[in-house]
């Protein structure tokens, strides 16, 4: 960089830069430091988006691969489907727009390791204007004639077929809610489109006949595509349809599945927002140390004429640069990251919302470019503080040493004041209703940057509190551990205020998924009264999806030991109040014999509304549809779209549930059989006879049923066992990301001690040179470190607590929906106190180690 | 006449696209061959109508042909078609729980030449036989002839009277076809020979000179129109002989109220296939059949298609010294080609003049020209299922 000055001498950058150079060469470690650092908090961040957005991506893949070209969509609005009839009805009617009707369900299949396979019936003589999948220049063999007119053929994609070892003729065996059928693969689908073959490694194909066989929905279509050009042919089109099929663009059934998980990546990207937060501490120590290092060489160098800016400009763009090298080592560390834990992502996502099935990651440039840019603005906003600093101190005064902390000492009160006023401005964040998850999570980090920023003046109190009483305590070190941290408290601080916040993200988040589990089994414990509950075998761990053999639940009402038996049926509907799909639950009964908990019940109803629910009174709703919606009381009634239109039902009640974060409502089944006519049961709930054997029922049932349906039968003990173990599944992202936080909170106090202990090579030089012996000198480091992590931790509880109040009753709330109880342990305390002054005492070993070898006499001539 | 080939075509290659439009590559299982047969046609029948203007399922293939010139009152005219395929993909049907597994497979073409304007409209479609949107239903037993895929149709409304309604983007027709003549068995009284092997035969007749009037809608736009249309209907399991790479079939409705039928089945040496044959029909409804020595086709004329690059001929010299009948055709719109995603061929309206027996003779009629573009009998090797 070459600039011409007035005078026309011309002033060169190139000795500043080779000064900067010889400079890392000199002292590497710190900018290692402040480079892992920034590559730890952008792997997270990038580590989190390619999970989200591998998941996202495959199911929006494989929507698309289903949706083709169609532009609308006419589905039931009852879970039954469509009558078949009414597409032949359409096709005569309109056999100018394009139609195609599609059965669809899902399937596990041993031959293909057990995954749920979207099992898709398509009529070929309609598809090819939407999927060009079955149109092939250059298909060979006539095994359509087969796939056309023999039942149980189908179609798999080549590479699915190959790679677990299946050649055309196989017999697969299709595991459908339970029930076992065979099936031939009498054809393969090859496709050089990488991103058709990653949608369709999912899928199995077959005629619409043979899926609705295997599916049990003979006479029933899941939906028919369109591809609808003209307004008037919709209009027409909508106009014939019975009042229980509606037409839907296939943009929004897109959108509506996406933002069925939008709150759940939010969450988990500001998660690793706080990863990066913890990282810029680290930027800003190692920058404020090397510059104060400088501070007499940056003196001089004003001296004899370089500028202000030169000045900004050479620490800026030191930082620029480790920001660079730390964000693209954090980039790649996020990809071998995010690999490993989408697998863990895409559980939950299969838990609790779709099924989506992701065999790749896939990386958008979108991820590589956040990662970098996060990367280096973080870096540069947090070297900003000390070049600006640096550039604004007058050359006379840099060239005293202690400026830096005079003047930090000089901004103690005005960091308790902004401290004051970041943590208002959170708690109004926080407090901003409509303001969302976005405003709640602003509020959060509010919070927390406020707490980091009152640090030193807390340092600063108890360190001084601390020298006066430590000497008489613990001799000399009392005294002289103190006032060592608050000599360079602008390091110290920073150190300790990292550490605190992370170890305050380890009790919070720790108490909020204490708190969460404890009110999930409490929840279970009331909810869940029946002995044995009967379900078809799940094809995802939280979510049943198919029904039990009406034969079997016949029987199973007779069942030799069984007392009482509770049915439940589900269905997603339509809230019109609210215009979003919720799961209603139809139930004969309730399976909590009255020890349900709820959080409001219509007054007149006295303690247990079910009386009113089986008298079909109305309905109760759940929670989280009042708390997503932002209602501050239940509503009075609540209207939802059923095949005879849209019906009102009087809120009864309000319930917790913690399976669903959409929102569950529940009925009658009488109630839904009058609107909804689908008489099927998803799952059962059997009291036992008094004095019977539960496990000897239930294994009586499992041998009875076995050749009909292989049922998922489970005691009230394994069945609250299976659910313990969703929950802490879908909590094991979160403990990655607590683990990574402490990594990197250990990270920044290890470069904060190591910089600080070379800064004052000279002063332990002399200490040792009167005396001290490395032993000494050690226990002084350990003391000084341990003080800190003690410090930090101490710090870390409150904040921590504050923390798990803001996630429990403000995130979890706005994110789920869900009141969660806060329970307090002990052990969250304990532990995170444990944490930090372990990883600060592990973090001061290899300086203390270093110190007891060093050269003295070279160490006191340094300067 | 030969047109069971154009239904191979479309039907074993439904999803069939040209190679650019796709990038999926789709491998079947061989399936060994069905142990039931089709019935071939081996000797001439017996002929009910108007049962036989329904399906006759036992057969591979059947299919109904529609096509027809029209004109306007103020003389614009119109050429049109309209056909029904069905093809059977096994000789019986599968037992099954789904209204949806079918063994009957129909497809149609409808195409209309607006001359006037020089614009060729054509359309296909495909359906399983089955769940009412597509079918065929016989005369007896009460219920009318109808044979249709989804909104395309042709159907019985009165003794004699067949009303075809089909509509598309930009186009619809809906006319009422009345028949004046008996049915004109093709061939050997209906038993149309198509190649030496025995069986390789169609059961065929005709309805011609049949009067038609109706509406065709263009654009929104809708016209009044009248004219004539010729009917075939025809039914067989057979194969095409190799080495015929296509054939053109000739229809012509004269003004005086005779008709001719001509189909020259076209070797790859050049020459003609020993099977080419032919009908004249006099307004009495007598006839006389045409062998392949009978007549000479000479082309005077060609058209050279943009979009496949396929060489058809356009303008015809006829002469069959037999009858003391000499003719020229030509094609009334160049652009008559079907492009559609199964087939390549050529099926238009042409207008005929000439002399019979010394005295002038006129018409118009619809000419059909297939392996323009393609060979035929290879591609149907290919993709003929081994029932």
């Amino acid at each position: 960089m070459i600039q011409t000055l007035p005078n026309g001498a011309i002033a060169s950058n190139r000795p500043l830069w080779r000064l900067a150079w010889q400079r890392l060469q000199l002292r590497p470690l710190p900018y290692l430091l402040c480079i892992l650092g920034i590559a730890l908090g952008v792997a997270m961040m990038v580590a989190i988006d390619l999970a989200n957005g591998s998941a996202q991506r495959a199911f929006a893949l494989s929507t698309d691969a289903i949706t083709g070209k169609a532009t609308h969509r006419i589905e039931a609005i009852a879970p039954g489907g469509i009558d078949e009839t009414i597409y032949a009805r359409l096709k005569r009617q309109f056999g100018q727009v394009d139609a195609a009707p599609i059965v669809e369900g899902y399937v596990k299949v041993p031959e293909l390791g057990n995954q749920p396979f979207r099992l898709v019936g398509v009529d070929l003589f309609a598809e090819s204007p939407f999927r060009n999948y079955f149109t092939d220049a250059g298909s060979s063999g006539n095994g359509f004639v087969q796939f056309l007119t023999e039942p149980n053929t189908i179609v798999l994609l080549k590479d699915t077929a190959d790679r677990n070892g299946l050649a055309l003729g196989a017999t697969l065996h299709l595991d459908v809610a339970g029930q076992m059928k065979t099936a031939a693969l009498v054809g393969t689908v090859a496709t050089t489109d990488q991103l058709n073959r990653r949608a369709l490694s999912n899928f199995l194909f077959a005629d619409i006949a043979t899926a609705q066989e295997i599916l049990g929905q003979v006479g029933r279509l899941s939906h028919i595509d369109l591809i609808v050009h003209q307004p008037q042919d919709l209009e027409a089109i909508t106009q014939t349809l019975p009042t229980d099929l509606q037409v839907e663009t296939a943009e929004a059934q897109k959108n509506a599945v996406q933002q069925m998980t939008a709150a759940f990546e939010l969450n988990l990207t500001a998660l690793s927002l706080l990863a990066l937060v913890v990282g810029m501490f680290l930027v800003y120590n190692t920058v404020t140390f090397s510059v104060v290092q400088r501070r007499p060489l940056f003196g001089i160098l004003r001296c004899i004429g370089v500028t202000q800016g030169q000045l900004l400009t050479l620490i800026l763009s030191e930082a620029a640069i480790f920001s660079v090298i730390g964000s693209v080592i954090g980039i790649v560390l996020g990809i071998v990251l995010g690999r490993s834990i989408v697998g863990l992502i895409t559980q939950t996502i299969n838990d609790f919302y779709f099924i989506v099935n992701v065999q790749q990651v896939t990386l958008s440039n979108w991820t590589i470019a956040k990662g970098l840019v996060m990367g280096i603005v973080s870096a540069l906003m947090a070297a900003a503080i000390p070049a600006i600093e640096a550039m604004q101190t007058s050359p006379t005064l840099t060239l005293q040493r202690s400026t830096l902390e005079s003047k930090l000492e000089a901004l103690l009160p005005k960091l308790v004041l902004v401290w004051i006023a970041m943590t208002l401005a959170g708690m109004a964040l926080l407090r901003w209703q409509s303001g969302g998850l976005v405003a709640a999570f602003a509020g959060l980090f509010a919070v927390l940057l406020g707490a980091a920023l009152l640090t030193p003046p807390l340092v600063t109190l108890l360190m001084r509190g601390l020298a006066m009483v430590g000497q008489p305590m613990v001799g000399v070190f009392g005294k002289l551990a103190p006032r060592n941290i608050l000599r360079s408290l602008s390091r110290t601080s920073v150190a300790i205020a990292a550490l605190m916040v992370s170890v305050s993200v380890i009790v919070g988040v720790s108490i909020m998924v204490g708190s969460f589990r404890g009110t999930v089994v409490q929840w279970l414990d009331q909810t869940l009264q029946a002995d044995i509950y009967v379900s078809p075998p799940s094809t995802t761990a939280n979510r049943v999806l198919g029904k039990v053999d009406p034969a079997i639940v016949a029987q199973l009402k007779t069942f030799a030991g069984v007392a009482k038996v509770v049915t439940y049926n589900d269905a997603d509907v339509q809230v019109v109040d609210y215009n979003k799909p919720v799961k209603v639950i139809a139930a004969d009964g309730d399976v909590s014999q009255g020890k349900r908990p709820y959080a409001w019940i219509r007054p007149d109803l006295g303690k247990d509304p079910w009386v009113a629910i089986d008298a079909g009174k109305g309905a109760i709703i759940s929670e989280a549809l009042i708390l997503r919606e932002n209602l501050s009381e239940p509503p009075e009634t609540i209207t939802l779209r059923t095949p005879a239109g849209n019906q009102t039902f009087p809120v009864l009640a309000v319930f917790y549930d913690y399976s669903s974060d959409r929102g569950t409502i529940i009925l009658d089944n009488d109630v839904y059989q009058q609107f909804w006519h689908d008489p099927s049961v998803a799952s059962l709930g059997l009291f036992t006879q008094p004095g019977v054997d539960v496990e000897a029922v239930v294994e009586a049932i499992k041998t009875q049923f076995n050749d009909q349906q292989s049922l998922a039968v489970q005691s009230n003990v394994s069945l609250r066992q299976g659910s313990l173990e969703i929950f802490d599944r879908t909590f094991a992202i979160t403990d990655a990301l607590r683990l990574l936080a402490v990594v990197v909170a250990f990270i920044g106090v290890l470069s904060t001690l190591m910089s600080l202990q070379l800064e004052r090579t000279r002063e332990i030089g002399i200490l040792r040179a009167t005396g001290m012996t490395p032993r000494q000198l050690g226990s002084l480091t350990l003391l000084e470190t341990g003080l800190m992590g003690l410090m930090a931790g101490l710090f870390a509880l409150p904040l921590g607590y504050v923390l798990a109040w803001i996630l429990i009753y403000v995130i979890n709330v706005r994110s789920f929906g869900w009141t969660l109880q806060m329970a307090l342990e002990a052990k969250y305390f304990w532990q995170a106190l444990l944490v930090a002054v372990v990883a600060a005492l592990l973090a001061g070993v290899y300086p203390a180690v270093r110190l007891g070898r060093m050269n003295i006499a070279a160490a006191v001539r340094e300067e | 006449m030969q047109r069971w080939l154009i239904l191979f075509i479309t039907l074993m290659v439904f999803w069939v696209q040209p190679a650019w439009a796709t990038n999926t590559q789709l491998t079947w299982v061989d399936a060994p061959p069905h142990a039931a047969q089709f019935r071939k046609a081996l000797k001439p029948q017996d002929w009910h109508f108007p049962q036989d203007f329904g399906p006759h399922p036992q057969y591979q293939t059947e299919w109904w042909y529609y096509t027809g010139n029209l004109e306007t009152e103020a003389g614009r005219p119109f050429g049109y078609q309209l056909t029904f395929f069905r093809q059977a993909l096994t000789p019986t049907p599968a037992t099954t729980d789904s209204q949806w597994r079918s063994h009957q497979i129909y497809s149609a073409h409808f195409t209309v030449s607006d001359i006037q304007d020089r614009h060729f409209y054509p359309y296909e479609r495909f359906s399983r036989g089955n769940l009412a949107l597509a079918g065929a239903l016989a005369g007896a037993s009460g219920t009318p002839y109808q044979v249709w895929l989804q909104d395309w149709s042709a159907t019985a409304v009165a003794a004699g009277q067949v009303r075809l309604q089909a509509k598309a983007e930009n186009v619809a027709l809906d006319l009422v076809v009345q028949q004046t003549l008996p049915p004109v068995l093709q061939g050997d009284r209906g038993l149309s020979q198509k190649g030496m092997e025995p069986g390789n035969a169609s059961y065929y007749y005709s309805l011609v000179q049949q009067p038609t009037t109706g509406t065709i809608v263009l654009n929104g736009k809708s016209y009044v129109v009248k004219g004539l249309t010729w009917k075939d209907h025809e039914y067989s399991t057979s194969a095409l002989t190799p080495g015929t790479i296509g054939w053109d079939w000739f229809s012509m409705q004269f003004d005086n109220g005779s008709a001719l039928m001509l189909y020259l089945l076209r070797r790859e040496d050049g020459t003609l296939a020993s099977t080419s044959a032919g009908t004249f029909m006099a307004p009495d409804g007598s006839t006389q059949p045409l062998g392949f020595q009978d007549w000479t086709v000479t082309t005077l004329d060609t058209w050279k298609s943009p979009r496949s690059q396929a060489v058809y001929p356009a303008q015809w010299q006829i002469e069959i010294p037999k009858l003391d009948l000499s003719l020229q055709g030509k094609s009334l719109l160049a652009n008559q080609e079907l492009n559609t995603a199964t087939a390549t061929y050529w099926e238009g309206a042409v207008a005929f003049h000439g002399n019979m027996a010394h005295q002038p003779l006129q018409g118009k009629g619809y000419v059909e020209l297939t392996g323009y573009a393609t060979r035929l009998d290879n591609l149907l090797s290919e993709r003929t299922p081994k029932g």
